[in-house]
């Protein structure tokens, strides 16, 4: 192991850290929206079609970087014209016209790689061009990388809303002014340009795996097309270097060792990324269900103890538990605080939540009944489904909608809402403070504050924490414990309107 | 009330050699909103594109403010039918909305805070302020709607062209997008919709444009929007598609 650490200091070794470096940056770069445009295919078809451009520059000039890079991008762009003219003009499908015309030329390339060869005193090596030689990198090779480099990232950051615009809405783009196609174009030259410089370190099978993986981990990571592309670029270099590093470790090929450790990274993604990660879907799915199976649960032992038959027996047969899963579920609750300590008994909290679905329940049911003419004995399952999902302000608007409801359907009566804080208020909406306040203190600062119960208040932003409200146009600025203490109602203009006789 | 916004003389398109429109003649001025009725396949959605130039025409012309549309990009907005959107696009609505400013900006230039300052004015406008930083995918149909017309507003053009804005938008939305295009038209802008629900015609326009790949009808909605126009725009299947509507009311 030890002399790992002397090869850095050999300077085939950092040229090929470098190049790989850039490269890996490169490829994430553009591959954000190569992979956002579907374009995944083009690319392994701009680089598989070098490969002829290289022939006939080595024919011409011989072996010097430039040439070769110049043969190269110009195969690249003659293909992707050809590719274009096939899709528009010939009735054959897109991703086989790609397909038809990259085989064909890379099967030029390799024959004409192969009789090359056969001429005395020449060598190309067609592995180096398919896997690349990283241990290879000239100084001239870096500069161009370096070039290629600078090229893709000022044009990214110039032209970004070009490409960001033709890439989410190209019809939009268009009535914009911009010209789609000119930006798709560019987009392949800059394409041509990437493929090519990074032959060298993962050769044309594989870059399209540097364009494509580190890319498609970063649409896992984020929601945002700048943060994207900055993230790509991050798993893009990681995954170079570190590619590079462990190829050097176990003297293997560097690319496909590249490539590897993208996928990882990208597998990494697919398994834990927040939201879109399966590991996080499934957790929220489990705490979902326990979600439901706790609601239940108390409105089942709410009920009992409103008509004074709880028991964990009784309990036990509503909820088809054994005692024991019965006792297990209050021991979970109550630690989560709604069940009395040592009692058979829901704390106040537990009480609320209960209600809160009741609440939901009965409202749900007198929305299908009244607007949906759904008659009684159809209604109750329905309801039983969607109590757990109906948020608070969505039962705000049914319950004003049908007229603040007393009573449900079957007669039962419907819980009112629990207080609603300042806090909770979305900005911009408008509410009354109540007069009855949980303390007389909360009541004190308000009359410091000069706020008023009962003339309406609005929320204007949210600020350090603090909340500004704007009551007959005097901003007062309240703090957040204050804020999450002073019980309002909402308040809309219409409900004005309405009471006036 | 105002000036000649849009021209359009002597309008014909074809898909592949079958005609869509033939003939159009319109003249629209600045300050209503002009309703554009029509059956399914019609050329109403067409009748967009060719002032929007996204296609060609065969023969005709298309006047913006006396100009060619290229010239005039920055005053004409398009929006456009809402299933055209890729959702799981990682754009946020403030993102969306910026766009807006696009038309406004030179090749390099870029965007900055007064840009910020307009588009999150027009959020406020549309009441989703608070939405700006979540992804576009992940708002309800009316919301997102809301933020298309937020990007609308934000672009501040003459004229606006919105294909069936109302399809798949809760109520609240579709009275709040209506309002403010009233308080658009009230302000010298011109609005052109593609809409399908004939029992809100009256209510929603000032005038209506019906149309049949060749203009029907064209004029003040009070006495334009009759029976018999409609049933010509419908043919056979209008009388009855009417009578749905009258009952609704």
């Amino acid at each position: 192991m030890e002399n790992i650490w002397y090869v850095w200091q050999e300077s085939w070794a950092i040229r090929a850290f470098l190049a790989s470096s850039m490269v890996g940056i490169m490829c994430g770069v553009l591959g954000a929206f190569i992979v956002l445009r579907n374009m995944s295919l083009i690319g392994d078809a701009l680089a598989h079609a070098i490969l002829p451009g290289v022939v006939v520059a080595f024919i011409l000039v011989g072996q010097t970087a430039i040439g070769l890079f110049t043969g190269a991008v110009a195969a690249s762009l003659i293909t992707a014209v050809i590719i274009t003219w096939i899709q528009q003009k010939v009735n054959t499908k897109n991703d086989a016209a790609i397909g038809i015309v990259f085989t064909a030329m890379f099967s030029l390339g390799v024959i004409g790689i192969s009789s090359i060869n056969r001429k005395p005193g020449v060598h190309l090596d067609l592995k180096d061009f398919l896997f690349g030689n990283i241990l290879g990198v000239s100084t001239e090779d870096l500069y161009l990388i370096l070039i290629v480099l600078i090229y893709v990232l000022a044009s990214v950051v110039l032209l970004y809303r070009y490409f960001f615009a033709t890439t989410f809405q190209p019809i939009i783009a268009r009535t914009m002014g911009i010209s789609v196609q000119t930006v798709h174009y560019f987009l392949m030259l800059l394409l041509a340009f990437s493929v090519v410089a990074s032959l060298r370190t993962v050769g044309v099978i594989l870059v399209v795996a540097m364009l494509i993986t580190p890319a498609s981990t970063a649409l896992l990571l984020s929601k945002r097309l700048e943060r994207i592309v900055v993230i790509s670029a991050l798993f893009g270099l990681i995954s170079a270097t570190l590619g590079l590093f462990i190829a050097i470790v176990l003297d293997t090929t560097p690319g496909p060792a590249m490539a590897l450790v993208a996928t990882l990274f990208y597998f990494l993604a697919v398994m834990f990324a927040p939201e879109k990660g399966l590991v996080w879907k499934a957790t929220r799915k489990r705490q979902l269900k326990r979600r439901i199976r706790w609601e239940d649960f108390m409105k089942t032992t709410y009920r009992l103890q409103e008509e004074n038959e709880l028991n964990l027996s009784v309990l036990s047969e509503k909820m088809s538990y054994t005692q024991a899963q019965t006792q297990r579920h209050v021991q979970t609750l109550r630690s989560n605080g709604f069940f009395e300590k040592e009692k058979l008994l829901l704390s106040e909290k537990g009480k609320n939540t209960a209600q809160q679905l009741i609440r939901a329940h009965r409202l749900w049911e007198t929305y299908l009944v009244e607007h949906l003419g759904l008659s009684q004995d159809q209604i109750h399952e329905e309801a039983e489904q969607i109590e757990h999902f109906l948020t608070d302000d969505l039962l705000d608007e049914v319950d004003q909608r049908l007229g603040y409801p007393t009573k449900d359907p079957h007669g039962s009566p419907i819980p009112s809402r629990t207080a609603l804080t300042i806090s909770q208020l979305p900005v911009a909406q408008k509410a009354i403070i109540t007069h009855e306040q949980i303390s007389n203190i909360v009541t004190a600062k308000l009359w410091d504050l000069g706020l008023m119960p009962d003339v309406p208040i609005s929320l204007k932003q949210k600020v350090n924490g603090c909340f500004e409200v704007e009551q007959e146009h005097r901003i007062v600025t309240i703090p957040n414990e204050l804020a999450s203490a002073v019980s309002v109602k909402r308040f809309y203009d219409d409900e004005a309107v309405n009471q006036v006789p | 009330m105002g000036s000649i916004v849009i021209d359009i003389k002597e309008l014909s398109v074809s898909y592949e050699q079958e005609r869509v429109l033939s003939n159009i003649f319109l003249t629209l001025e600045s300050g209503y909103i002009y309703g554009v009725i029509g059956p399914n396949g019609a050329g109403k959605s067409t009748l967009f594109k060719a002032i929007l130039g996204l296609i060609t025409h065969d023969v005709g012309s298309i006047r913006i403010m006396g100009e060619s549309i290229e010239k005039k990009r920055k005053e004409v907005v398009y929006v456009p039918q809402k299933n055209d959107i890729d959702l799981s696009f990682p754009a946020t609505v403030m993102d969306v909305v910026l766009m807006g400013r696009y038309p406004h900006k030179k090749v390099l230039q870029r965007l900055n805070a007064s840009d910020k300052a307009l588009a999150l004015k027009a959020l406020e406008e549309m009441g989703i302020a608070d939405l700006k930083d979540r992804q576009i995918g992940e708002l309800s149909g009316g919301q997102q709607q809301r933020a298309f017309i937020a990007r609308a507003l934000c672009q501040a053009p003459e004229i606006f062209l919105l294909d069936e804005p109302f399809v798949g938008v809760d109520i609240t939305t579709e009275n709040k997008i209506i309002e403010i295009l009233k308080e658009m038209a009230a302000k010298g802008k011109t609005v052109l919709i593609v809409h399908h629900d004939l029992s809100t015609v009256e209510d929603y326009f000032d005038k209506i444009i019906m149309i049949n790949q060749r203009v029907v009808a064209v004029g003040d909605t009070l006495t334009t929007f009759t029976d018999e126009n409609i049933a010509r725009t419908f043919q056979s299947q209008a009388p009855l598609l009417h009578k749905i509507s009258r009952l609704g009311v």
